[in-house]
């Protein structure tokens, strides 16, 4: 005769689920509602004797409940009778965890199509009994497949993986992979990785901890060297070039194992157009800076393209450019009737120097002031002059309250004849002679102020080796804001916001009559710092790395943003605005209400420029820094599955028969209430007490 | 000097309601500011401080020279200037935290805290950074001054879960920044004593001010309720069947004994250690803070 065999012996593990009813039935688990409490570290230290509880009160529905789930279990384990049951002997299942590396450098020519090949050689590869989830990873994980049988579902997760633009950390790929492999109890875990093993996803690894009993292996898709040449970075410039200004534009390109120095040819396009072209020889190896002839520009913001001719990695010979609106802010300094031009002489000539941003100063005397003179101006100095009053001084307040930058520069002139009420945050009262005690200096500072940010790192000497003879006695109005006091305690810069606006009132005099300020090294970042902060403006970035998030301005109240591949998406915002996740390479365009019209906020962004050194590791180095026990190194071996078997074996209809049998008995036997005297409700109290 | 902020400001079950952090984070700050004295503004002054015997390669130009016709020698004068420290919050978020007995989780309420302190040091001038932990280190955002909306930001998008252990994480934040600052530690510290001073002995010995927030749920302190009942562990989901009633004064007994240890061993290496329950209101914990500052922040 011959011996009882299984098909599916793994299956076998689930008589372990005879303890299931058993321990039910004594803890009545489905009456007893568990109580979730943060930690039991403090009722584990406490000694409490529940031994008399456990015990059995109901033999015969206990023993169908077991002998139901020993027959189902022995159903599904396929049993068979054979000549001999060694022959049917089989692996344990496994639970394996495939990871797909879809960072950028996985979409060159070579790579990808050779990853797609493995992982589905993978799946081809496992026993029916075996579990499989599929992870595509970048910089982040994401599980396409949950851990389940379904090889089918698990291929077609495979097949519809595409490349990202985005970097590449194993870190989070180990870490999504540990988190799946935790729930599978009972099974092999074991961690397929399909990546080229590029060196900069490495980083993040050391501290990981993989569980002792993990498998993990490499499965390199790479060749040893692939050539290539990206583009990783570039620098931009307008400059003024008459009424209109040129743009320069000096692209970075790094090339990696090309193995004869190369003949190519770089294309700058802006808005969509072929602007300028630049023969270079790329190096074997090596960075090459490729500086285009000036391109003409308007004012407005643009959108430049820098590209190389395609090679076999597509995403990164393309680098995408924000070219913002003209930087230039216009800065109005109205002086006072009578004034002489050197009186705004420094100020002037310190708002002129420098660049991000530039500056283009107007001084205007005895100007009245309108919308249209306002229109363009992101700044108005005061220079020792007071508010205008009349049609001019609304303009002013109206033009402040949308969001205009104003600054009173007090002087001699002010203190001797002080100004009445306006929208300034102070009053002027009179003037502080410093004559005698050989000048005042700045006291009490507000560091954490932006207009004091130059001087946070040990810079504030510089700023308190100015020396002020006389200057106009300020008397802070309702809401102001001190940011600065003179060594005397008198306010010498004071702000107040207006609407969207802010106005500032400055009492340190800027001419190098009543002080030395202008002749100290304070002066330049002090005076920048001020109309830069008044005007409001925020430098941005040319472009943003893929990955990265990009704030969406206030202004957009109902904002859709349009996405490089064409997508559509509307996202959420709070009072801090609206972050927007930059996942893809291209230009995201935001648009307010509907996707039409012109955007009201652009954002370029770029590949990591590290995904561009396709220099592979060596696949050992993936578990490097990686926390977990000696025998960590295993990798599951592939069992082979008695399928040839299976149509020799019938016993399983018999034994779900047999199921469906005690079920029904089960169900009479406990509907006709035989279980009268089984415990009801919680666990008596007189069965738990303190020892 | 400790004038109490408006209740309503700094009550968390009313704060709760904020979903937006960068509101509320202002809104405490500043409800909290409005109860100080104005003279107060920790760090934002150039203060003198004292005199010092001038010494070759110091600055001619800090020569008090007042001082110098009246004693015939040079002093130069020094002041105490704000110190623009790094900032590092340190918030669990193991699934421990994800408990409340009342409308405020205890993860809320580290959430508001870490917000509000953080704004509190974007005002002073200080750089803020954010680490969130349970089992491995979640989001790290290193210190900056421009950091701050991000932190904002992370904040509101985190949620809590996982197991994990504070000191492997307290050690593996200290290796994150090379430059000494401040520390702030919010947790539920359910770990033995010893190893959470070990684990802040890491960041002490890398030259930080740390500064721990250990909260707790009033139910975790007290433990209410009658009856049998069955106690899930939030992070291991272990259970245990027992009546509360009958170990309410030992578990008691132990919860205290926990917290004057920790303070004990914390005090020892020199860390601030505030206990905190989701009912109190925030005020406390911005004064202890800001008390910590004061302690650190008068340098030269």
């Amino acid at each position: 005769m011959g011996g009882l065999g299984f098909l599916v012996p793994a299956f076998l593990a689930g008589l372990t689920a005879l303890l299931v009813p058993i321990v039910l039935h004594l803890r009545h688990r489905e009456r007893d509602q568990p109580r979730r409490f943060p930690s039991l570290m403090f009722l584990r230290r406490i000694p409490i004797r529940t031994a008399s509880r456990r015990r059995i009160t109901d033999w015969l529905l206990l023993l169908l409940r077991a002998a139901a789930v020993f027959l189902l279990v022995a159903a599904f384990s396929r049993p068979f009778l054979g000549r001999t049951a060694t022959e049917t002997a089989a692996a344990p299942a496994r639970a394996v965890v495939l990871l797909l590396d879809r960072s950028l450098s996985m979409g060159h020519t070579a790579v990808w199509p050779a990853a797609l090949d493995s992982a589905r050689g993978i799946i081809a590869g496992l026993a029916p009994a075996d579990r499989i989830a599929v992870v595509l990873f970048d910089d982040e994980a994401e599980v396409a497949q949950p851990l389940g049988s379904d090889h089918g579902a698990a291929l077609a997760a495979v097949n519809a993986a595409r490349p990202s633009s985005r970097g590449t950390r194993y870190a989070a790929a180990l870490r999504t992979a540990r988190q799946i492999l935790g729930g599978a109890r009972g099974l092999v875990g074991e961690v397929l990785v399909v990546t080229d093993m590029q060196r900069s996803g490495l980083a993040g690894l050391a501290g990981l901890e993989l569980p002792a009993d993990l498998g993990v292996r490499a499965v390199l898709v790479s060749p040893a060297k692939r050539p290539n040449a990206a583009l990783v970075g570039a620098e931009i410039q307008r400059v003024p070039d008459g009424e209109r200004s040129r743009l320069l534009v000096a692209a970075r390109v790094l090339s990696r194992d090309l193995g004869a120095p190369r003949r190519t040819r770089l294309e700058l396009s802006v808005n969509g157009r072929v602007a300028a072209s630049r023969e270079v020889t790329l190096p074997a190896d090596g960075a090459t800076m490729v500086t285009f002839d000036g391109v003409p520009m308007s004012a407005g913001q643009a959108r430049a393209t820098v590209a190389l001719p395609a090679d076999p990695l597509i995403a990164d010979d393309t680098l995408h450019l924000l070219v913002p609106a003209e930087d230039a802010l216009q800065v109005l300094v109205l002086a006072a009737s009578g004034g002489r031009p050197e009186e705004t002489l420094f100020l002037e000539r310190a708002l002129a120097i420098g660049r991000d941003p530039r500056f283009a100063v107007q001084r205007k005397t005895g100007t009245v002031l309108s919308t249209a003179t306002l229109r363009d101006a992101a700044v108005v100095f005061l220079a020792d002059t007071p508010v205008p009053g009349g049609s001019g001084g609304a303009a002013l307040a109206a033009w402040v309250e949308a969001g205009g930058g104003l600054v009173e520069a007090a002087g001699r002139r002010l203190g001797a004849r002080p100004p009445g009420l306006s929208i300034l945050p102070g009053r002027i009262t009179g003037t502080v002679e410093r004559m005698e005690d050989r000048g005042g200096a700045f006291g009490e500072v507000s560091l954490d102020h932006e207009v004091f940010a130059p001087f946070r790192a040990g810079g504030a000497a510089a700023l308190g080796a100015a020396r002020f003879l006389s200057y106009p006695r300020v008397e802070p109005g309702e809401g102001a804001e001190v940011i600065a006091r003179f060594d005397d305690g008198a306010p010498a810069l004071v702000e107040k916001a207006h609407g969207r606006g802010r106005v500032l009132l400055l009492a340190a005099p800027l001419d190098a009559v009543t002080g030395d300020f202008p002749l100290q090294p304070g002066y330049l970042p002090f005076l920048r710092r001020l109309a830069v902060y008044a005007s409001g403006h925020e430098a941005r970035p040319p472009w943003h790395i893929a990955g990265e998030s990009g704030l969406i301005p206030g202004s957009a109240r109902e904002p859709v943003v349009s996405t490089p591949s064409g997508a559509l998406l509307r996202p959420g915002a709070d009072s801090a605005g609206r972050a927007l996740a930059l996942s893809e390479a291209g230009f995201y365009d935001v648009y307010e209400g509907r996707a039409a019209g012109e955007p009201v906020e652009t954002f370029a962004v770029n590949s990591p420029p590290a995904e561009s050194d396709l220099t592979p590791a060596d696949a050992r180095e993936l578990l490097l820094g990686v926390r977990r026990g000696d025998s960590a190194q295993t990798v599951a071996t592939e069992p082979p599955a008695p399928r040839e078997r299976e149509g020799r074996q019938r016993i399983w209809r018999l034994l779900l028969g047999a199921v469906l049998l005690v079920l029904l008995v089960e169900t009479v036997i406990a509907n006709r209430g035989w279980r009268g005297t089984a415990a009801t409700g919680l666990i008596p109290s007189s069965e738990r007490s303190l020892s | 000097m400790t004038a109490t902020a408006p209740a309503t400001y700094l009550d968390p079950v009313l704060l709760a309601r904020i979903g937006d952090l960068a509101l509320l984070a202002r809104m405490v700050v500043d409800g909290f500011m409005h109860g100080m004295h104005r003279s107060r503004r920790v760090g934002l002054s150039l203060d003198f401080a004292e005199h010092r015997a001038y010494q070759p390669g110091d600055d001619i130009r800090r020569i008090d020279w007042r001082l110098y016709g009246r004693t015939d020698r040079f002093y130069v004068k020094e002041y105490e200037a704000d110190t623009n420290a790094s900032v590092n919050f340190a918030l669990d978020a193991s699934a421990s935290m994800d408990f409340g007995s009342g409308p405020v989780s205890k993860f809320t309420y580290g959430r508001m805290l870490v917000a509000a302190l953080a704004w509190l040091s974007q005002r002073q001038g200080d750089r803020v950074g954010l680490v969130t932990f349970a089992g491995d280190l979640l989001e790290i955002i290193p210190p900056s001054t421009r950091h701050l909306r991000l932190i904002l930001h992370t904040l509101g998008r985190a949620k809590p879960g996982g197991a994990g252990q504070l000191r492997p994480m307290l050690e593996r934040a200290a290796t994150l920044t090379t430059r000494a600052g401040v520390t702030v530690v919010v947790s539920d510290c359910y770990e033995d004593p010893v190893a959470v001073q070990r684990g802040i002995g890491a960041l002490r010995g890398r030259g930080h001010d740390v500064i721990l927030f250990h909260l707790l749920d009033p139910a975790e302190r007290d433990l209410p309720g009658d009856g049998a009942a069955t106690f899930e562990d939030a992070e291991s989901g272990e259970r245990l069947p027992l009546r509360p009633e009958a170990l309410r004064e030992k578990y008691r007994a132990q919860v205290a004994e926990h917290r004057a240890e920790l303070s004990r061993l914390l005090a020892q290496n020199g860390t601030d250690y505030v206990g905190l329950t989701t009912d109190q209101p925030l005020d406390i914990a911005l004064h202890a803070y800001l008390e910590q500052r004061l302690a650190s922040s008068r340098v030269r």
